[in-house]
C-alpha cells in the first residue's frame, strides 16, 4: 500500500518506507562508507533516485531488495568519487582522536580486507557484518547465488592468509 | 578458518551497536523537498548528469571527445587534451569503429583507442541515451591472461543529451596480447545486461615510452624511508612508482604496537623548471610491501630538465606520552615529534572533562584517553572545531576532547598523533 503511494509520487510514503527499515538501510550504507556523514549522503542519493525512478518498479513486493540495490550503487558511487578527489583536506578531520584497544584489532582487519578485491570484500562485509543470507547479497548486489557462495570462500580463504603471513612474521 | 570467522564476527558486533542518526528523516525529507516525480517533470535527471559529468571532468583526465574521421578520431575534440589532440593530429590512434546494441535500444559505439606503455585509452560513444546518462559501467579489457581494469576517464554529453562520449583509461594489455575483449554493463533500475566489443590490438600503432628510467632515491623520513622507484613518461602521461621501505617491519608492528601508517605524499614533477600538472595517485599495500604511485600530464618534448620534488609526507606515528594535566592550568605548551600541541584550557561539566587543545592543522592526536584518578577513559568525541589562520600564513586548529568522568588526577595519555611535514627534498632525474 505504502509502496503504491510512493509510486504515485507520495513523499511521505517513501520517507516511512525507508524509516520502517532505517536500522537496515543505515548499516548497509555504512559498511560501504564507513563514517556516519557519508552514509548519509549515500541515502540521500538514493532516496532521490528511489523517488525519480520508482515509477518503474513493477513488482512492488520488490521495494526493498531494489530500493537496496540503488544503496549500494550510491555507495560504490560515491566511493569511486571520493577515490578521485581524496587529499589532505579529507584526512584531516575524517579520523577522530580517541579510539579504543581494539581499534587496533579493527585497522589490522580493515588492512587486509580493503586488500581483496572489492567484489571479496563487499561479499565479506555483507555476509559478516550485516548477516545477509546467501540469496540476500545476490538480490541486492545482483549477482547469481553461486557467485555470492564463491566471492566469499575465496575472500575468506585469502583473508586467512593474509592474516596468517602477518601473524607468522 | 575460524579464527577468521571469530575476527569477523567480532567486528559485526561493533556494527551491532551503530545508531542510525537522528538526523537521518530530516535528511531524507530534506534531500527531497524540491524534487519532482520524473513521472511529472522529464529532465530534472539531466541537471543530475550534467553535475557528475562537470565533476569528473574536474577530477578526471584531462581528455578532450572523439570518432574517427580518416585516421583520426573527431567528436571528442571538447575532451581531449592539447596533447591528446596533437598525437590525435599525428594519427597516434587505432580506429575500432564496433559497436554493441543493448536490449533497450542505448548503442555504445568503440570508436578507436590509444595505447602506450602506460595506459590504454578507449574513445567510445554511447547513443540513445534512454534515462540515466551514466548507466553503462563495469568496464574491463581481458587478454588472453588476465583482465586489465579501468583507472578513470571524462566523459561529456551532447547539447540534446542523447549522446555521451568518453575517454576511459585502462591498464595497458602485454606486450603479448593481440586480441582484447571489452566487456561493459548496463544498469537499469534493477535489470543489468553485459555486453562485449572483441577487437584486435594493432602493435604498430602502439606508442610505447619516451623516457622510461630507474631512479632508485631514498628520501629518509621520522620512521621509514620512501623509495622512489622509476619514471615512466610515455606519449599519453608520465608515471612515477615508488615504495615506502620497512613495510614488513610496519606490518609486524601494527602487532606489536610500534607503528607508524603512511598516509599521503606529495610530489610534484618538475620539468625543464615547470610543474607538471597531477592527473592522479595511488597507493597499495600488499605483502612486498607498500607502493604508490603519481601520475602526472605528459613531458614536454624539448625536455632538458627533470626533477621531482618531494614536498610532504604524511603519517600516523605511534607515541607513548602521559602529559600531566590540571583544572587550573591554561595554555600548556608541548612537543611530540617536533609538533606542538597547546593544551589551552581543561574544565568539568555536567560530571565530564573537558580539554580545549590547539596544534597546527595537520596535526591529529589519532588515539588520545584521558587517564583519571588512575583509570583510563576514552575519548567520547571531539567538539568544537575552530580554524585560525596565523600571520605566516599556518592554520590553527582548536577543538575540545570531551571524556565522560571528572576526576582529582588528570594524565593525557597520547598514543597516536598524526602530521604532515615538509621536506621539499630535490631528486634530478638525469636525461641521459
Amino acid at each position: 500500500m505504502m509502496v503504491k503511494k510512493a509510486k504515485e509520487g507520495d513523499k511521505d510514503a517513501l520517507v516511512q518506507l525507508i524509516m520502517a527499515k532505517k536500522q537496515e538501510y543505515y548499516k548497509l550504507a555504512y559498511i560501504y562508507m564507513k563514517n556516519k556523514e557519508d552514509a548519509l549522503d549515500a541515502m540521500e542519493d538514493m532516496i532521490v533516485i528511489i523517488y525519480e525512478k520508482i515509477h518503474q518498479l513493477k513488482k512492488e513486493d520488490a521495494f526493498y531488495s531494489w530500493s537496496k540495490t540503488i544503496l549500494v550503487n550510491c555507495c560504490k558511487r560515491l566511493l569511486r568519487r571520493k577515490n578521485k578527489i581524496i587529499s589532505l583536506d579529507l584526512v584531516k578531520e575524517e579520523v577522530h582522536e580517541g579510539g579504543f584497544e581494539q581499534k587496533d584489532q579493527e585497522i589490522i582487519l580493515e588492512k587486509y580486507l580493503s586488500q581483496l578485491n572489492e567484489k571479496h570484500q563487499e561479499a565479506i562485509r555483507l555476509r559478516y557484518f550485516l548477516d545477509l543470507d546467501y540469496q540476500t547479497i545476490a538480490d541486492i548486489v545482483k549477482i547469481p547465488l553461486g557467485t555470492v557462495k564463491s566471492r566469499i570462500s575465496i575472500g575468506l580463504k585469502k583473508l586467512k592468509e593474509s592474516l596468517e603471513v602477518k601473524s607468522h612474521e | 578458518m575460524n579464527e577468521v570467522e571469530k575476527i569477523l564476527r567480532k567486528k559485526k558486533l561493533e556494527i551491532d551497536e551503530i545508531e542510525v542518526p537522528e538526523e537521518l528523516e530530516t535528511r531524507l525529507r530534506a534531500a527531497l523537498k524540491n524534487r519532482h516525480s520524473s513521472k511529472t517533470i522529464k529532465g530534472k535527471w539531466k541537471i543530475k548528469v550534467v553535475a557528475f559529468l562537470i565533476a569528473m571532468m574536474m577530477i578526471g583526465y584531462n581528455v578532450d571527445t572523439l570518432a574517427f574521421y580518416g585516421k583520426k578520431l573527431v567528436g571528442y575534440d571538447t575532451l581531449m587534451s592539447s596533447n591528446l589532440k596533437n598525437l590525435n593530429e599525428l594519427e597516434k590512434g587505432q580506429l575500432i569503429g564496433k559497436s554493441y546494441t543493448f536490449k533497450n535500444g542505448e548503442k555504445i559505439t568503440l570508436d578507436g583507442i590509444m595505447l602506450d606503455d602506460n595506459q590504454l585509452l578507449a574513445f567510445y560513444t554511447l547513443q540513445g541515451l534512454s534515462e540515466n546518462i551514466d548507466n553503462v559501467g563495469s568496464m574491463s579489457m581481458e587478454g588472453i591472461v588476465g583482465r586489465h581494469y579501468m583507472m578513470g576517464g571524462q566523459g561529456e554529453i551532447d547539447e540534446k543529451k542523447k549522446e555521451v562520449k568518453w575517454i576511459m583509461a585502462f591498464e595497458p594489455p602485454y606486450f603479448f596480447e593481440k586480441e582484447l575483449r571489452w566487456t561493459f554493463t548496463l544498469t537499469q533500475g534493477d535489470k543489468m545486461e553485459e555486453g562485449e566489443i572483441i577487437f584486435t590490438l594493432d602493435r604498430n600503432k602502439a606508442m610505447g615510452h619516451i623516457l622510461k628510467k630507474e631512479i632508485n632515491k631514498t628520501i629518509q623520513v621520522d620512521e621509514s624511508k620512501i623509495r622512489f622507484e622509476s619514471i615512466l613518461a610515455s606519449p599519453t602521461t608520465t608515471v612515477i612508482k615508488g615504495t615506502i621501505q620497512n613495510i614488513v617491519e610496519l606490518a609486524k608492528d601494527q602487532i606489536i604496537g610500534e607503528r607508524f601508517r603512511p598516509d599521503e605524499i606529495d610530489i610534484k614533477l618538475i620539468a625543464n623548471g615547470k610543474e607538471l600538472l597531477e592527473q592522479g595517485s595511488g597507493m597499495s599495500t600488499d605483502m612486498s610491501g607498500m607502493k604508490f604511485d603519481k601520475e602526472y600530464e605528459p613531458l614536454p618534448t624539448d625536455l632538458d630538465k627533470l626533477q621531482i620534488q618531494f614536498v610532504s609526507f604524511q603519517a600516523d606515528h605511534d607515541v607513548h606520552e602521559k602529559i600531566k594535566i590540571n583544572k587550573d592550568e591554561v595554555n600548556k605548551s608541548l612537543k611530540i615529534l617536533g609538533q606542538n600541541i597547546t593544551i589551552n584550557k581543561v574544565y568539568e561539566e555536567n560530571g565530564e572533562t573537558y580539554v580545549t587543545i590547539t596544534t597546527e592543522e595537520s596535526v591529529l592526536l589519532s588515539k588520545v584517553v584521558l587517564i583519571i584518578d588512575g583509570k583510563k577513559i576514552n575519548l567520547e568525541e571531539t567538539v568544537l572545531d575552530e580554524y585560525d589562520k596565523r600571520g605566516d600564513g599556518r592554520i590553527n586548529h582548536t577543538r575540545t576532547l570531551r571524556f565522560l568522568g571528572t576526576g582529582k588526577d588528570l594524565q593525557l595519555d597520547i598514543h597516536r598523533i598524526k602530521y604532515n611535514k615538509i621536506y621539499n627534498q630535490f631528486i634530478d632525474i638525469p636525461m641521459n
